[in-house]
């Protein structure tokens, strides 16, 4: 299997996986209000200095928000940024709370799975 | 953390060819191998890397039996939830049995979820552990559900004690502090009082603890202080 076979058939994956989710991605990234109200049931962003990176909606944005705005075609070094961010900021507790209603673990989850197709994942 | 390890391959494609064979389907047996983010990747049992690295080694193992098995694989974030099970629905469609590489609950969970489809373990779940060094685990919680730590120095008879007294010391500890059973493990109970000691509490050494009530050890149930209204039921069973 050659190099750009590899990488049609990841992005394909990818594709599948994003058009999957669209409509959820695509409704959360409008409905976001930027209040930083989820902020609060971070433990990791409380942990932090309150480092508004380590913010439950900063981590949505610029992992899944990136991806989905790029329909999934980010370099190397992007995928090993929004890597870091969804497993080394997040530990995926489920804790973040909304008051909109947005479910942010299910999209740090479909970062995650993006990444897993893309062959970037933890150790 | 739920430490879980691999089976051995032959036991796992053991149970993959009992079921192809009973079931001879007229292509190719479809197996989902499904791993888990959460404890049993931190463990180094079932995540990405390791359930790739099982599909391999199954493969080869088909062709060499000559068993004619395809085998397919996806991670989810954590198989004791449902809402990242959601996720791989369209793909369970399309197999005929899921392997599972997470624990016992993540293995049941998947089987509750797809119950028309046979959910084969790839891993045996050891014990609730803590992490020694990268690839190195030990046992420290058997969750009892009634924990006796504060009394115990916060080591746990239970489960650092190869008797499981709860009054100890048996009498069967070595000069050099190890138990008698062997193993060169070190004695819980002589631990326990050299801790006590360390904290200025010897003599609560000589309280006795009533034995276990075993019979409360049930399939559990929690709902944690404040989701009583939310899920109608409250505390721990």
């Amino acid at each position: 299997m050659n190099g750009s076979t590899t990488s049609a058939m990841v992005m394909h994956r990818i594709t599948r996986v994003l058009q999957k989710n669209r409509r959820m991605i695509r409704l959360s990234l409008q409905a976001c209000a930027h209040c930083a109200l989820c902020s609060e049931s971070c433990f990791k962003y409380t942990n932090s200095g309150r480092d508004p990176r380590f913010s439950p909606s900063y981590k949505a944005i610029n992992s899944i928000g990136t991806i989905y705005r790029k329909k999934g075609r980010l370099s190397d070094s992007e995928y090993h940024d929004v890597s870091a961010l969804v497993w080394e900021r997040c530990a995926l507790c489920m804790r973040c709370y909304c008051p909109v209603g947005i479910s942010i673990p299910s999209l740090i989850a479909c970062a995650r799975s993006i990444c897993r197709e893309r062959g970037i994942f933890p150790a | 953390m739920v430490t879980t390890a691999q089976k051995p391959l032959e036991e796992i494609f053991a149970m993959i060819r009992t079921y192809r064979e009973a079931r001879q389907p007229r292509d190719f047996l479809q197996c989902l191998t499904v791993g888990c983010g959460g404890c049993a990747s931190i463990c180094m049992a079932g995540g990405q890397r390791e359930v790739l690295g099982l599909n391999e080694q199954l493969t080869a193992l088909a062709r060499s039996a000559k068993v004619p098995v395809r085998f397919s694989s996806v991670t989810v974030e954590r198989q004791c939830n449902p809402q990242f099970l959601e996720d791989i629905d369209d793909l369970v469609r399309d197999c005929h049995c899921l392997l599972s590489c997470a624990c016992g609950a993540g293995a049941q969970h998947l089987g509750d979820r797809y119950a028309d489809r046979p959910v084969f373990p790839a891993l045996d779940t050891l014990f609730l552990g803590v992490d020694i060094d990268t690839g190195f685990y030990e046992e420290r919680c058997r969750a009892c559900r009634n924990c006796v730590l504060g009394q115990t120095a916060g080591i746990c008879p239970l489960t650092r004690c190869s008797k499981g007294v709860l009054n100890g010391p048996c009498g069967g500890t070595r000069a050099d502090g190890t138990c008698e059973v062997g193993n060169g493990l070190p004695c819980a109970w002589s631990s326990i009082y050299e801790r006590l000691k360390d904290q200025g509490r010897a003599d609560e050494i000589l309280e006795i603890r009533p034995p276990k009530d075993w019979r409360e050890t049930g399939q559990g149930v929690l709902v944690q202080a404040g989701f009583e209204g939310r899920y109608g039921r409250a505390g721990k069973a």
